[in-house]
């Protein structure tokens, strides 16, 4: 899995890396997943979307297995991950990398250490990789020079980018991008874009991606999937969604704020 | 009522359920992943070094005030020649141990839960688990670690500048002879008495570091949280501490009981 710049061809898996089943999740009376359903096919990009506040980074949570299922079932290569111990679920989570939504970078740690932190841990590398390793990822966000740095000098956007860094720096599987360009300036956005291409043409990984940025979106996805009260209205390819029916759906995506408010009730 | 009752039982119940949980990783997490030095160096300066002056003050003053006020009762009765033993007493089994921890929970405690709350709503906890990393063996264990041996060497600190503090001031202001004071000192007190002492810095110790993480864990979000988290932090330490040495008071004195009468 050498990152050698060349595309590789990656064709779809015959069935579902990542499999939703049914997922139930509420928190304190509050049902934030309601019966999820949601497919994502390997060396795939599935862009999830839909308004603030209805669950999509819970969802994620449970597609790594952070959060667990009330009920349903979350499968991920034909193990079903809401069932395993906290011990066999973080040997399925070395598989993963997760960008959050906030960055969530260690405080305590500079960026360096921040970005070698899961490489350090599997130990596979000697403190000289990693740290070209580290070099390397960091440029792919376009950082350089900041690896000295601690979390707390760093602007908004480049915390985000550092957290892009670190997630995607022992070339997981599957990537887990929580709103990878909000907060970013559009010639940054378009840099993660084409990175969020870039590993999934050279390293053949599957991305979940959420975002509110319509433009990104269709940049970057194979599928693209619309969540509003806790499931999955409505998905399809870029196309598909681009000339839906469904007036949720093209409201969304074209941003109008008509009705927005009832609809929200 | 009597559901609110049982409601409010039922989640008094679940919290000591999760706490006992909780602090049974911490202790396990020692053994799984023996904490590093990356991560214990730096608890070491903090809690360890960075301490030792404000330990030192509540040391000094609680070996002077008490001096002060035992000497008072005792000329009352005449009998000053009794205060060296007393004093050292309650300086080296109850308050220099008592009061160090609950400097230490105010310090050290409301540190760590605060960082521990802030790591929390900022998902940090989170993102150590899709590392690879358990956030209560890689956080919570060296802490408890720290705590549990540090909290003991920092009693006895507080304890020798108490015991100097005291002597200073009965000797010096208050005109004890020098000779009695050590004298009696030397007959009445025990190893034992200095033993009961630091092992009650080593509960203390281990329940400040393992409360202190546990409030942080369970900060909910937002900055209030955090502060929430971090008073709570402090009250239930505090209680621990207090309720904490009454019980050991009475065990040790039953220990004492059975191993030498
Ligand atoms: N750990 C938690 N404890 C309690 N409630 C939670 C927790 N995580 C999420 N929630 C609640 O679940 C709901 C969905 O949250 P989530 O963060 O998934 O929304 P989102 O779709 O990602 O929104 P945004 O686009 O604003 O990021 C919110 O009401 C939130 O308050
Ligand atoms: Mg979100």
């Amino acid at each position: 899995m050498s990152d050698t710049g060349e595309s590789k061809v990656c064709l779809p898996g015959d069935g579902p890396i990542i499999s939703v089943e049914d997922v139930h999740k509420s928190f304190n009376g509050l049902h934030v997943l309601r019966g999820l359903n949601l497919k994502v096919m390997a060396n795939q990009t599935m862009v999830v979307i839909g308004g603030s506040g209805c669950g999509k980074s819970v969802l994620l949570k449970h597609i790594i297995g952070i959060l667990r299922p009330d009920s349903g079932r979350v499968i991920f290569d034909s193990t079903d991950i809401s069932e395993l111990k906290e011990d066999d679920l973080s040997r399925v989570r070395s598989r993963f990398g997760m960008v959050f939504q906030g960055a969530a970078l260690f405080d305590s740690l500079s960026v360096l250490e921040n970005v070698a932190f899961g490489l350090r841990r599997a130990g596979k590398h000697d403190e000289d990789q990693i740290r070209e390793i580290v070099l390397d990822k960091l440029r792919l966000v376009g950082l350089r020079d900041v690896e000295d740095k601690m979390p707390s000098e760093l602007s908004g956007g480049m915390r985000k980018r550092v957290g892009i860094a670190r997630a995607i720096a022992s070339d997981p599987e599957v990537i887990l991008y929580d709103e990878p360009t909000t907060g970013l300036d559009p010639i940054m956005a378009d840099v993660v874009n084409e990175l969020m291409l870039r590993i999934q043409k050279t390293q053949c990984a599957t991305s979940v991606v959420v975002t509110h940025d319509m433009k990104s979106a269709y940049k970057v996805a194979d599928r693209i999937a619309m969540m509003k009260d806790g499931v999955i209205v409505e998905s399809g390819t870029p196309e598909e969604i681009q000339s839906t029916e469904n007036p949720t759906v093209s409201q969304f995506i074209r941003g109008e704020a008509r009705d927005a408010v009832e609809q929200h009730s | 009522m009597i559901a609110d009752m049982t409601e409010s039982l039922i989640s008094v119940i679940e919290g000591a359920g999760r706490f006992t949980r909780f602090s049974a990783a911490a202790v396990k997490g020692l053994f799984v992943e023996r904490p590093g030095r990356r991560q214990m160096v730096p608890l070491v300066m903090e809690i360890g070094l960075r301490s030792v002056p404000v330990v030192l003050a509540t040391g000094a003053f609680v070996g002077m005030v008490i001096a002060v006020q035992i000497f008072a009762q005792l000329h009352k009765m005449g009998s000053e020649s009794a205060a060296g033993p007393i004093i050292n007493i309650s300086i080296v089994s109850e308050l220099g141990p008592v009061l160090a921890a609950i400097i230490l929970a105010g310090r050290v405690g409301g540190a760590m839960s605060a960082e521990l709350g802030t790591m929390k709503v900022t998902e940090q906890l989170d993102a150590l688990r899709t590392l690879g990393a358990d956030p209560v063996s890689y956080l919570v264990s060296p802490r408890f670690l720290a705590c549990f041996l540090l909290v003991p060497l920092l009693t006895i600190y507080s304890d020798a500048i108490g015991v100097l503090g005291g002597y200073l001031m009965s000797v010096r202001f208050l005109g004890i002879s020098d000779y009695h004071y050590w004298h009696q000192t030397r007959q009445f007190i025990q190893r034992w008495d200095v033993f009961v002492g630091v092992g009650k810095a080593f509960y203390f110790g281990g329940v400040i570091g393992l409360i202190c993480c546990y409030k942080g864990f369970m900060a909910e979000k937002g900055a209030e949280g955090v502060g929430r988290a971090t008073t709570d932090a402090f009250v239930a330490s505090f209680i621990a501490i207090l309720a904490g040495n009454f019980f050991m008071a009475l065990f040790f004195n039953n220990l004492y009981d059975y191993l030498y009468t």
